[in-house]
């Protein structure tokens, strides 16, 4: 079961009244400029050349199309901020449906935002816990510890002296982010209308609706991290900062404060007396085992939100981004991991099977391609245990090189999971070897 | 069963392609409607995979071990733990309805199986450099020239063929009519992670890729010779026609899966008494005997896993297994009997192998 499923902020309600009507005027109007001007790139020229008799446009031609759009839609998320900033980074997720120069440029898109001026996080704080400030903190930073599109988080300190970090939402997110799904939506609808074979982008859109509803209830992110803090209670390699749940709100989520060198910090890894590649062992295990064993992970493994104590310990942070995985499902990703990495195809093609995969015409013969052409790499040497980026896009290449109808979103997450946490095995001249990982070494 | 590859005299020194042969059968191995490794001759003999020269090369690499006078690895079998719980404890389980338990050890057996493909991932380092005696002809030799990569594909199949891990799976399936598999059986293997040892080296003046593969053949051997009792214990239970669905057929299978671990034994085996049988070059240009290096290896491993690993492994078994009896009709009385038909065992005092390194020889 989910954590606080019933809790969920419903983000396809209609937008409130309360937001500026003018500021959802302007970014309905920048949404629909930048979809119009999309759409027609691809449409109108494929069917001038149609109509005049020319050939379709070569790869190269396409490529160089896909780039210019990919630069357009992140330079629009990059003024707008918000939801669209979440919307390009769901989209940099999803190369199985969209072209390598789209995902190239969209996962650039980082989260890293200004902060909201102080006076407007304290009025958060004092409105959600019902208290000013000082019955609750005795002290409180005014600069913030790192803001990103939803929210900002401070150092502060409670009145019985404990050190803890505040996250709070930004006071007019819900709405900036209900008024852009909505705007989204009618845009994707009139696609879909107007496209004779759209992309199927309205899933993708419900997908992003619930991931962001997930991200803004803080009250489900606590309850997470205790699940995951409970996971690893008995293990002296992890920690999990504690959530003091009786200070926390929907909008705000008090923690303990916990740091370390950031993940990626090899220098400073190697100067704690610490070994980059026991750093990289030890935090695949932690995801193999939220994964794979428990069934519910944190989804977001990207470098702010892991850090690495000076004893050797993990620290994972932010909880946002969680995922519950059906019953099941792990067992089923082992086995397509392990056939994948162990080059057994007919065991890959139960995998896929077991895990919900649907080819258009209900036949296995493209799921028995791509096991065969994963395999081939096997000719060229070993994976040595590792889900790298490249195999993750190897994959998703052949998927959208054959008629998949159906890849299971759950596994599109574990997916850039995996390969995030490879990037991070570069970073510090190690590899992310998922074999150990999953045989407890 | 045996196989019918014949020895030919006095040839050392085979192929990748060789090492990875496996010859033609007569009908293929079909398990729970999945095409495995090896196959049946015409008599009905099953002839294990990739054995076509690699049970040969083997032969002959042993055998001038043993002709130069050098030793060859011997691990007493009184050093191998019981199985727990022993086949007698296992069908009363399963006679009272408790399944669980045994479907997750047979799920658990089959998955570390498969891990056993982990060893073509080993790195190897020149060893030409590493040894003062010549390698050529040796099974040292042949370990990235097919023996690793053979030994991988056995455990976990390879393309379209299963493996072991796929057999261990048709067997249960066969015998246990397609148990539900229970929702804990990654915990079980991935919750289990043994606190990371910060002792460095062992052996800090060879090479420390050097000392790693062997440390990692030494403990893979000494597990491929103690699944000897977990293959008897599966023959033992998954044959019984009173628990199993598909005795003939599940008991065969797990025959199989021990005649083809049979060549994997037998090449780590010679692989190591070949290094024992050598001088290791030090990183300071010294050297030291191989004999030293693996009887310390062999120790540690032995020691550790004839008595804390399998203490550890029994409590956390047996917790689970009260816990699992409470489904039986009146538990109390299950698991009095199922004590009863415990086999007290207390492993020797000495592993036969010298430990020149531990704080205890210090």
């Amino acid at each position: 079961m989910d954590a606080a499923r019933g809790d969920r902020i419903h983000l396809d309600a209609k937008p409130s009244r309360c937001m500026n009507l003018r500021t959802r005027i302007q970014r309905t109007i920048k949404v629909g400029w930048t979809a119009a001007v999309v759409w027609s790139s691809y449409k109108l020229p494929s069917t001038a050349r149609r109509l005049t008799g020319r050939p379709p446009r070569t790869d190269a031609e396409l490529s160089q199309r896909h780039e210019r759009t990919a630069r357009r839609i992140l330079a629009l998320a990059l003024d707008m901020r918000g939801v669209m900033i979440k919307m390009c980074q769901a989209l940099a997720t999803r190369s199985d449906v969209f072209p390598p120069e789209f995902i190239a440029h969209l996962k650039q898109c980082h989260d890293a935002v200004p902060p909201k001026p102080y006076s407007v996080i304290q009025a958060v704080v004092e409105r959600e816990l019902k208290k000013p400030l000082a019955a609750v903190f005795s002290e409180f930073d005014q600069a913030p510890l790192a803001s990103a599109s939803l929210a900002q988080v401070h150092r502060a300190r409670l009145l019985d002296g404990r050190e803890v970090a505040v996250k709070v939402q930004y006071p007019d997110i819900e709405d900036i982010i209900r008024n852009d799904l909505a705007n989204m939506r009618r845009i994707c609808r009139i696609y879909e209308f107007f496209d004779p074979q759209p992309l199927a982008l309205l899933p993708l859109l419900t997908e992003l609706t619930n991931h962001i509803g997930y991200e803004l209830d803080f009250v489900r992110e606590g309850k997470f991290a205790e699940r995951v803090r409970a996971l690893f209670a008995a293990d002296e390699q992890v920690k999990i900062p504690e959530i003091y749940p009786d200070l926390g709100t929907h909008r705000v989520l008090v923690m303990e404060l916990v740091g370390g060198i950031k993940i990626t910090d090899k220098k400073k890894i190697e100067a704690a007396g610490l070994d980059p590649v026991d750093v990289m062992q030890d935090l695949m295990h932690i995801y193999v085992r939220m994964i794979l064993a428990a069934g519910f992970f944190q989804a977001d493994p990207h470098p702010g939100n892991l850090f690495v104590t000076e004893e050797g310990k993990i620290v994972v942070l932010d909880f946002g981004l969680s995922k519950e995985l059906p019953e099941g499902f792990g067992l089923g990703l082992f086995e397509l991991m392990f056939s994948l990495m162990t080059f057994n195809e007919t065991a890959m093609l139960r995998a896929f099977d077991e895990l919900g995969f649907r080819s258009k015409t209900g036949d296995t013969k493209p799921f028995l391609l791509i096991a065969r052409r994963m395999v081939s790499r096997s000719d060229s040497g070993s994976f040595e245990g590792e889900f790298t980026e490249e195999m993750t896009s190897e994959l998703f290449d052949a998927i959208r090189d054959d008629p998949i109808a159906q890849v299971p979103s759950d596994f599109v997450l574990v997916a850039r999971v995996f390969s995030l946490l490879s990037g991070i095995a570069h970073t510090l001249g190690s590899r992310a070897n998922v074999l150990a990982a999953m045989s407890g070494g | 069963m045996s196989t019918v590859h014949e020895p030919e005299p006095g040839r050392l020194v085979y192929t990748e392609q060789e090492l990875l042969a496996s010859g033609d059968y007569a009908e293929p191995l079909i398990a729970n409607e999945i095409r495995c490794h090896g196959g049946f001759l015409e008599d009905g003999t099953y002839l294990s995979p990739r054995t076509q020269h690699r049970a040969p090369a083997i032969h002959a690499w042993k055998q001038r071990l043993t002709q130069q006078g050098h030793e060859l690895i011997d691990i007493p079998r009184s050093l191998m733990p019981p199985q727990y719980p022993n086949v007698a404890q296992a069908k009363l389980l399963l006679c009272n309805g408790v399944r669980e338990p045994i479907v997750r050890a047979l799920t658990i057996i089959s998955i570390v199986e498969g891990f056993g493909a982990m060893i073509r991932d080993v790195r190897v380092p020149k060893l030409e450099s590493l040894f003062v005696e010549a390698l050529e002809g040796t099974a040292l030799a042949h370990l990235t020239q097919g023996l690793f990569e053979a030994h991988a594909r056995d455990e976990s199949g390879y393309r379209d063929e299963g493996g072991h891990k796929q057999m261990w799976e048709a067997a249960r399936d066969e015998a246990l009519e397609n148990p539900k598999i229970p929702g804990d059986v990654l915990m079980r293997i991935m919750g289990r992670r043994q606190k990371r040892a910060k002792t460095g080296p062992i052996f800090p003046e060879i090479d420390p890729q050097l000392e790693r593969m062997l440390a990692f053949m030494s403990q893979v051997m000494v597990i491929e010779i103690f699944a000897e009792g977990t293959f008897e214990w599966g023959i033992g239970l998954l044959s019984d026609p009173e628990i199993s669905a598909n005795p003939k057929a599940a008991g065969d299978m797990v025959s199989f899966i021990q005649q083809d671990e049979k060549p994997h034994v037998e090449y780590l085996r010679t692989a190591l008494s070949e290094v024992r049988a050598r001088t290791i070059r030090t990183v300071d240009e010294k050297e030291i005997p191989g004999s030293v290096v693996i009887d310390e290896f062999l120790h540690r491993i032995l020691h550790a896993m004839s008595r804390n690993r399998q203490r550890d492994q029994r409590d956390d078994l047996r917790e689970n297994l009260i816990q699992a009896m409470q489904v039986a009709q009146d538990p109390k009385t299950l698991l009095e009997e199922f004590d009863a038909l415990d086999q007290a065992w207390t492993p020797p005092a000495e592993t036969g192998f010298t430990s020149t390194r531990s704080p205890a020889a210090a």
